[in-house]
């Protein structure tokens, strides 16, 4: 995954990603678009599959752009909710240099 | 919509269920051995559970939780559906029926009655006959391997029940074995609040879990709908739970989803799969906030706290159980030949499902607003009426366009009116299967064995005449039952079926529906009702009368035949009531019976109570209407034919019989003195009692359908008249309340409470 010179933007989740929050999510992604994101899932309680499904979306579209869409912090129960879902995080995760 | 308006369409709808379940029930009993009318009636129950699972409502989910194990055996054919299991379902489906008013309105219901049936329907699903069953009640002794809900304030005992007489002779679901899961949600899933999030997590605590998350459709950010469901999910779970153990656990999502289960074979399952399959971890305490985190991570610790939270919250799924351990069976045994045969299975029931559903459109509509429409059309047709009249008083010479204007308007008006009366309609069936419980409970009260026959249950009249048809109804069946029929020995003795039969039909007459109701019973015993008349003074000893008179008397009031006062009937507030609550709608009853062969009671009731066909006539300057329904005769009086008597009294002589001459001029004070009967018409009027009364009016000026208006809801209420309309020129006419009218012609002065308003 290249990055480019672009400022990274961040992102950081609501601890409730529920049905409510995939329409915001989504939304909030979609203005950054076009820049490398970094994404703060460190508050995130609670995953419902509808913003996995934003976030994934938002993965692939980042992917294509070439641009670098990374998780910074995740909270356990993000992990555990995108393992229980079957959604691999883990390509994804910031690697620290 | 807050919870309460939701909670009122759940009970609409349960009300729609039960009325299904009963007619399928009904169907069952009459031999109808189709597949669907079981499922339908299974469904009936099964939808009342979810729906009262998700409201709270426990003492109605735990019995109708119950019916749906029995039920299920019946789909499965591992009990069959003869007369005596039927007899407990049907009792049972009362039972529902009365948990589901107390559930909406309060109230309570007949514990050991709903207890006792529990047992039964316990027993039956044991595969046990109902005679067993009652002589010796089944003894418990077996642990529960399913959680039941706690026992509510009310203490309401919800019975444990036992599945594990069916899951030993299951082996498939002891054997720990892995099934292959396709879980593909629909958009509706998320809408209706639910979260594949949660599920997946129900699934994995049932055995070890590894998943595939599917993402072919996601489609890409820009164009994609957050709100839509895009992922899918292949799972591999090996779990000793079975399958219906999964199934539960999509039991509130079966339709919202398209679910998979099939039964993988062997060990390979989950390991040679061509797809990467991700193993989920089985601490996930941390995602569930309503159980205590579960500090072992050991298997049998996380097993147990996923026992203990479905104990708690998820009595319904509890219930899934049973309802799914005869498609478990199947698929079971079914896998040995295809691993694929749920599939069709359950598609095929989806379609049927979406048929049945398709089959009427209909929405519901607030009564008040079809009435206000009504109210407005019939405002339409007075003015029609006013302008009709006042064009033909100015237009001299005869304009053809306006005329022929005004005929089409008056078409248009008549049409509008026939087609709003037509929303009002509806078909009597709901009150028929309401007498099918009637029928039911008075045959088990009396000990006597009965056939309700039903016809024409789809003929339609107006909802007001439905909803007051139901108690005079109530009166008559339990009086045709109580009364009419006899012993089941008697019966036999008299060369009859043991089992009576009782018919209730409707039909539609020239504008008017018909009800009859008919028994095969003994008949009226004239002799008796004959002799009870005289014994309460109803006759004279030495009266005269013909056998249609005798049974008329059966609606005299104060009139009773039986022997001693049961719950059921004799207390002397009868067929008296029955007839004043018929005539009350406009309508009239009467008797025929034969002895040894049954009585019929026929009822003749006007569609509607919005419109009225009435006679106008004038008195004393003034516009009436009289009802045409209980309008006998009209007839020009003689001089001859007039017969003083008494003071005040007139009698005139129709036919070489006397009848009382009713002056309606003055019952109404329309004049201080009396008119002259030559100079007037005389409507020979049926009254109250069946005695006929000739009611005195100046002149007759036509027959006309005429738009009732309450008078009581737009002036107050007027002793003698029932309601009022307007006429063509606009003036108002009242319509007369002939019952009244002739009660104050015996000498009885006009009370307000005396009259029976035709109109609502």
């Amino acid at each position: 995954m290249a990055s480019r010179n672009t400022a990274k933007k961040s992102l950081k989740l609501a601890p409730v990603l529920d049905l409510n929050e995939a329409t915001a999510l989504h939304e909030r992604l979609l203005t950054l678009k076009g820049s490398p994101v970094e994404i703060d899932a460190s508050a995130v309680e609670r995953v419902g599959t509808l913003c996995a499904q934003v976030l994934m979306a938002g993965a692939r579209s980042w992917e294509e752009d070439r641009l670098s869409f990374t998780f910074a912090k995740v909270s356990d129960a993000f992990v555990k909710t995108t393992q229980l879902i079957g959604v691999d995080i883990a390509p994804l995760m910031a690697k620290e240099i | 919509m807050d919870m309460n308006e939701i909670k009122e369409i759940f009970f609409q709808e349960c009300e729609e269920q039960l009325a299904e379940l009963e007619s399928g029930l009904l169907k069952l009993n009459d031999g109808d051995r189709d597949p669907e009318t079981v499922n339908a009636v299974f469904r009936a129950v099964h939808s009342i559970k979810g729906g009262a699972g998700a409201f709270g409502l426990d003492d109605l989910v735990s019995f109708a939780h119950v019916f749906e194990t029995t039920l299920d055996c019946v789909r499965s054919n591992r009990l069959e559906p003869n007369q005596d299991v039927l007899k407990v379902m049907l009792k049972s489906a009362d039972v529902l029926a009365d948990l589901t008013n107390a559930a909406r309105d309060g109230g309570s219901v007949d514990e050991a009655r709903s207890r006792q049936l529990i047992k039964e329907l316990e027993a039956l699903a044991n595969g046990e006959l109902p005679q067993a069953a009652a002589a010796e009640p089944v003894a418990k002794s077996t642990p529960t391997a399913a959680p039941v809900p706690a026992v509510n304030e009310e203490g309401f005992q919800p019975v444990a029940f036992s599945f594990d007489d069916f899951e030993a002779s299951e082996p498939p679901a002891i054997v720990p074995s892995t099934f292959e899961i396709l879980f593909r949600p629909k958009s509706e899933l998320y809408a209706k609040g639910n979260d594949a999030t949660l599920l997946l997590r129900d699934l994995s605590r049932l055995g070890e879990m590894s998943i595939h998350c599917d993402m072919d459709e996601l489609p890409a950010l820009g164009s994609m709908n957050p709100e839509a469901a895009y992922f899918a999910w292949k799972i591999s779970l090996k779990t000793d739970k079975g399958e219906e153990a999964i199934r539960s656990v999509f039991e509130f999502a079966e339709w919202d989803c398209e679910l998979d289960v099939t039964l993988a074979g062997g060990d390979h399952a989950g390991a040679g799969e061509e797809l990467p399959m991700q193993p989920v971890p089985f601490d996930l305490s941390l995602l569930d906030e309503e159980v205590p985190a579960s500090t072992g991570a050991a298997e049998d610790d996380e097993q147990l706290a996923a026992q203990q939270r479905e104990a708690r919250d998820n009595a319904v799924s509890a219930a899934a159980t049973a309802s799914n351990v005869l498609q478990m069976a199947q698929t079971a045994r079914a896998s040995a030949e295809s691993t694929k045969c749920v599939a069709p299975a359950s598609a095929a029931q989806a379609a049927a499902q979406q048929a049945a559903s398709a089959a009427t459109p209909t929405i519901r509509v607030d009564l008040d607003r079809v009435d206000r429409l009504i109210n407005l059309v019939g405002e339409l047709v007075i003015n029609q009426a006013m302008l009709s009249q006042s064009v033909i008083e100015n237009d001299t010479n005869g304009t053809s366009s306006i005329n022929m204007g005004l005929e089409e308007l008056q078409q248009l008006t008549r049409e509008i009116q026939d087609s709003v009366m037509a929303i009002r309609a509806q078909p009597v069936k709901p009150v028929f299967q309401r007498m099918s419980r009637i029928v039911r409970e008075i045959a088990d009260m009396t000990g006597k064995s009965v056939r309700l026959v039903t016809e024409g249950e789809n003929t339609e009249v107006d909802k007001t005449v439905i909803d007051k048809l139901a108690g005079p109804l109530t009166h008559m069946i339990r009086n045709a039952v109580d009364h009419g029929l006899e012993t089941p020995e008697k019966r036999v003795a008299a060369g009859k079926n043991p089992e009576g039969t009782v018919r209730l039909t409707a039909k539609h007459r020239s504008g008017r529906i018909v009800i009859e109701l008919a028994d095969d019973g003994a008949g009226i015993n004239r002799e008796k009702v004959r002799q009870k008349a005289i014994d309460n003074d109803l006759i004279a000893a030495d009266a005269n009368l013909s056998d249609e008179e005798i049974d008329n008397l059966i609606f005299h009031a104060g009139f009773s035949t039986a022997d001693k006062i049961s719950d059921i009937s004799g207390r002397g507030v009868g067929m008296d009531v029955v007839k004043r609550s018929i005539q009350a709608l406009g309508g009239r009853i009467n008797i025929s019976s034969k002895p040894g062969q049954g009585s019929v009671f026929t009822m003749s009731l006007p569609l509607t109570l919005a419109v009225l066909d009435g006679m106008v006539v004038t008195v004393a300057n003034q516009t009436l209407v009289v009802p045409l329904t209980a309008i006998v005769e009209t007839l020009q009086p003689e001089a001859s034919a007039i017969h003083s008597f008494g003071a005040s009294q007139r009698l005139i002589s129709i036919r070489n019989s006397f009848c009382p001459l009713v002056d309606v001029g003055r019952i109404l004070n329309f004049r201080a003195v009396q008119a002259n009967p030559v100079e007037g018409v005389a409507l020979l009027v049926e009254s109250e009692g069946g005695g006929q009364r000739a009611l005195m009016v100046d002149a007759i000026q036509g027959q006309r359908q005429v738009v009732i208006k309450s008078l009581e809801a737009n002036y107050t209420h007027v002793p003698g008249i029932a309601a009022a309309t307007i006429l063509g020129d606009g003036r108002v006419a009242l319509i007369l309340d002939v019952d009244a009218i002739v009660a104050a012609s015996r000498g009885q002065s006009l009370k307000p409470e005396m009259s029976l308003a035709a109109a609502g």
